[in-house]
């Protein structure tokens, strides 16, 4: 028995109409339904942070979340990030800082840090550790992506230094 | 600015920032149908009768494939002791019995995921359970069920050493410690699932795409067990969500390719595709093995070591998969990076019914040096000597003798990085009286930790201690396995080149391998990297370059693009040839295997050291263990890429630190307690210590391309002993079990409070 819900969604910036399953989960809806594959599943049950999105521009965990939760609302996922081509300060600093190596759980880190970074212009690392505690990375050891953090803080806060 | 030596980013970072790259799991093909896999879920039993008429007569199911369906039903990569699928009907004796949790039994291709799911539930197997043998103990009784029936006991593979005179080495120690020594399992945890996707292309080859360590490897096996020539498959990698030698063995390789090809046979051309969930790929895939080793050290009362004996026992679990390999590291790295005159290991690998035991990082060298570094540091202590004047006097040196008895290979570097990690790290040396620690570090005030607040206003002080060990590690294939690595490269342009082109089948598992061949063809041709096209980890285009494992990619890749590159510049210029296509064949010196008898082997063809001290906190009231701060030295020979070199140092201590503290894969009778990430933890942000100094020498390796060791290893393991001997400093107790969970340190501080 299936149970069908005509949902709208507006995913980086564009607005999608789409019939879905109840139990999908929007993890599934963002990659299956829209193929936007930049947004990683790791462990499906909102552990290692790698599907994470923003929802309303907060982040949360694609995983744990059905596609009609996110009826009316706006999702931005890793592919929103830079649009146009521009890049974000923060994949920016990812690519210098070498923040990534296997980069399965990139986006995850990205979308998690996205607001953190813009609101917070000189955070403590104890913050920036925080920030980022809920996202698993297996390759880095994690002090390169703290680097990045940093970089990309001083790119967008403190452009003239 | 040189190419080598250059931080350069990573050339897939762009892709991998916006979510462009491709992994496994994210390619969509027309009409790609789906596959689940049923697992047996049991450690041993036979399977009597399957039954599968009910989920092909699902709602959407195209195929269910069993054991035989298989045309040659065995695999594995060093011994072919596994089904692809278990049960009753293919010829492979012994087909029909599934020996771990993680066998495979049947799979079931279908329109949409959610079907093919649904449909496993319709798959009638009778199982006829069997013992299940679920320890080494077990496994090594006289009396043991086999977990192979044709074989005449449990015990895999079985090395020893040999060296002097054990009896009149041990007459001569002074002191004598005795200890025995256990490590646990270890899951890879890499982030990406194992998942994959296969079809029969125009000209009749099965392709699969997939994530794996070695792409002409994964062929070979696929093509055995299809009973295909080996060029009539393809094997292409996309992009890698790590591997840590999680992926060396087959997963969802041969099933890919057995599901197209019948599908294909059947004239249903349509991809297809499967991807594993989290709890599939901890049970699907191989760990770390478990291991327990009883050691007897001698020294005289001047430090010198005189006797090391050595009984070490790795669980191989159910099938054989780079077991015999790993237990060859572990026997060579029991004795430690020291020259020692009298020397008796035995070490086995044991068939047991958990699940198979393989490659991860340091491949037997972190299990070896547990007991290596851990006795050490007991000596140390038992001749109330400084632990880097004990290793000083014993270590390995340019020209040493190895425990098997052939020198160490030119360019062995153990004292110059032990003695920078000493000074690094605060000792002092005199004439006098030698290198002399510095103080302890003194108990602190606990610092916030976050979650942890109700217990701190409770907790008195925490426990602080500081500790060092050393390690080698081989760059390579071992003990005479004939290491090769191939690599082609095309010079394009007229006046000047203006387009190169690298053929190299090499993985990038996330370490970074593809920025370094570029690096290193760019080098070796003087043109920007801008330049460089790589065609990478693709059967159909490249030769076979051998495995991302063993330290050896940069190692071996660099040896392979460079000199195919000065031959490519040879005919660009002598010849005028254009293009100027040049392929080198890189074989490195030659190994030997180990003599049955005394162990004598020339083992490995080349060696990286490293040496770490490790500060901890240790909460007495809570058991935790804090890892604070980490200076590693590491002689890699030379940095191809800094930055690289820095991201596999700290990863590897990161990992480390979860082996020796956070990570507790727990199985009950070849049952997967922790098949999760919320049950199995890995360390996050808060769990890696706050500093880590990373020192990077560079004494160049004769064998390197432009003096390069192979790193990707060797930062793994000296941490956990290191550790070990942090927290003895802290709390007065030695501990020779791993992980050190809260509970284990609590019960432990809880029986040294009462004594």
């Amino acid at each position: 028995m299936t149970d069908l819900h005509t949902i709208r969604v507006t995913v980086n910036g564009t607005t999608y109409e789409r019939t879905v399953e109840a139990r999908m989960l929007l993890s599934d809806f963002i990659r299956h339904e829209l193929g936007l594959t930049g947004t990683h599943v790791g462990c499906e049950h909102g552990v290692c942070g790698a599907c994470t999105v923003l929802f309303d521009g907060q982040p949360v965990r694609s995983c744990l979340m059905f596609a009609v939760q996110a009826d009316g609302h706006e999702i931005m996922t890793v592919e929103g990030l830079a649009p146009e081509g521009e890049m974000h300060p923060l994949q920016e600093a990812f690519h210098e800082a070498h923040a990534l190596q296997c980069g399965f759980c990139t986006p995850g880190f990205l979308m998690t840090l996205k607001p953190f970074v813009e609101t917070h212009p000189n955070p403590t690392e104890e913050e920036i550790r925080k920030a980022i505690s809920g996202n698993l990375c297996r390759c880095t050891g994690y002090q390169h992506i703290i680097e990045a953090v940093k970089l990309a803080i001083k790119k967008i806060h403190h452009t003239d230094a | 600015m040189r190419a080598i030596g250059s931080s350069i980013p990573r050339v897939d970072a762009w892709k991998k920032v916006t979510g462009e790259a491709l992994y496994p799991g994210d390619i969509e093909m027309p009409g790609m149908l789906h596959m689940k896999v049923l697992f047996a879920h049991r450690p041993h039993a036979r399977i009597v009768h399957i039954d599968t008429s009910k989920a092909e007569a699902a709602d959407g199911v195209v195929a269910v494939f069993t054991a035989k369906d298989v045309p040659v039903n065995e695999y594995g990569l060093l011994i072919r002791d596994q089904p692809v699928l278990c049960g009753p009907g293919s010829d492979k004796e012994g087909a029909d019995i599934v020996r771990f949790v993680g066998d495979q039994v049947a799979l079931v291709v279908a329109e949409t995921a959610e079907q093919a799911q649904a449909a496993l539930d319709l798959i009638d197997v009778t199982y006829e359970d069997l013992p299940v043998v679920s320890s080494v103990e077990e496994a090594l009784a006289p009396d043991a069920p086999r977990v192979h029936a044709h074989r005449e006991n449990n015990v895999l593979q079985a090395y020893r050493i040999r060296r002097g005179d054990i009896e009149e080495g041990f007459a001569q120690a002074d002191v004598i410690v005795e200890e025995t020594f256990r490590t646990g399992f270890q899951e890879h945890a890499y982030l990406q699932p194992e998942a994959g996707v296969a079809y029969v292309d125009e000209e009749g080859r099965v392709v699969v795409i997939t994530a794996g360590q070695w792409t002409h490897e994964d062929r070979e096996q696929i093509a055995h067990a299809l009973g295909l020539p080996e060029d009539r498959v393809v094997v292409r990698y996309a992009a890698i969500g790590g591997a840590f030698g999680g992926r060396e063995d087959m997963s969802v390789q041969i099933i890919l390719a057995l599901a197209a090809w019948h599908l294909h046979k059947r004239g249903i051309d349509r991809p297809v595709k499967i991807v594993w969930t989290r709890e599939e790929s901890i049970i699907g895939h191989h760990k770390r093995h478990a291991m327990v080793a009883r050691a007897r050290w001698g020294a005289r009362r001047d430090g010198t070591l005189v006797a090391v004996q050595v009984d070490l026992t790795l669980d191989a679990g159910a099938y054989a998969y780079t077991s015999t390999k790993v237990l060859g590291n572990a026997t060579l790295a029991c004795v430690g990076p020291y020259e020692v005159p009298n020397v008796w290991v035995d070490t086995r690998a044991v068939y047991t019914n958990n699940l198979p035991s393989g490659a991860f990082r340091g491949f037997g060298g972190p299990q070896g040096h547990f007991v290596a570094e851990n006795m050490m540091n007991r000596l140390a202590e038992a001749l109330n000597m400084d632990p880097v004047e004990l290793r000083m006097r014993n270590v390995l040196r340019e020209g040493s003798l190895l425990p098997t008895q052939a020198p160490v290979p030119p360019g062995c570097t153990m004292p110059q990085v032990l003695e920078r990690l000493a000074l690094e790290a605060g000792w002092t040396w005199d004439a006098e009286r030698g290198w002399q620690a510095p103080p302890p570090p003194e108990p602190t005030p606990p610092a916030p930790r976050p979650g942890l607040a109700a217990l701190e206003a409770t907790s008195p002080r925490r426990l602080r201690g500081r500790g060092l060990a050393i390690a080698y590690k081989n760059v390579g294939f071992s003990y005479g396995f004939v290491d090769e690595c191939h690599a082609t490269v095309e010079l394009h342009g007229g006046a000047e080149i203006e387009r190169v082109v690298v053929r190299h089948a090499g993985a990038d598992v996330g370490q970074g391998a593809h920025t370094v061949m570029a690096q290193f063809a760019a080098e070796a041709l003087d043109v920007p990297l801008e330049r460089i096209t790589l065609i990478v980890s693709h059967t159909a285009e490249t030769d076979n370059s051998g495995s991302s494992s063993a330290s050896r990619m940069t190692f071996m890749a660099g040896n392979a693009i460079k000199r195919a590159a000065e031959e490519a510049l040879r005919l660009w210029r002598e010849e005028e040839a254009r293009p100027a296509v040049a392929h080198y064949r890189y074989i490195p010196r030659p190994t030997t295997p180990y003599d049955p008898e005394t162990g004598r082997a020339d083992p490995n063809i080349t060696y990286g050291y490293v040496g770490q001290v490790a500060e901890v906190e240790v909460d007495p009231e809570t058991g935790h263990v804090y890892l604070t701060r980490v200076i590693t030295v590491d002689d890699v020979g030379r940095a191809v890429n800094p930055q690289q070199v820095e991201g596999q140092i700290e990863g590897a201590i990161a990992q480390a630190f979860g082996w020796t503290v956070m990570e507790d894969f727990q199985v009950e009778g070849g049952r997967v307690l922790t098949d999760r990430l919320s049950t199995y933890l890995i360390p996050t942000v808060q769990d890696v210590p706050e500093e880590m100094r990373s020192i990077i020498m560079e004494f160049p390796d004769p064998q390197g391309p432009y003096g390069a060791r192979g790193m990707g290893e060797m930062p793994f393991i000296p941490l956990p002993p290191a550790i070990i001997a942090a927290v003895r400093q802290a709390t007065g107790v030695w501990f020779n079990e791993i992980p050190l969970t809260p509970e284990r340190v609590w019960r432990a501080l809880q029986e040294k409070g009462t004594e």
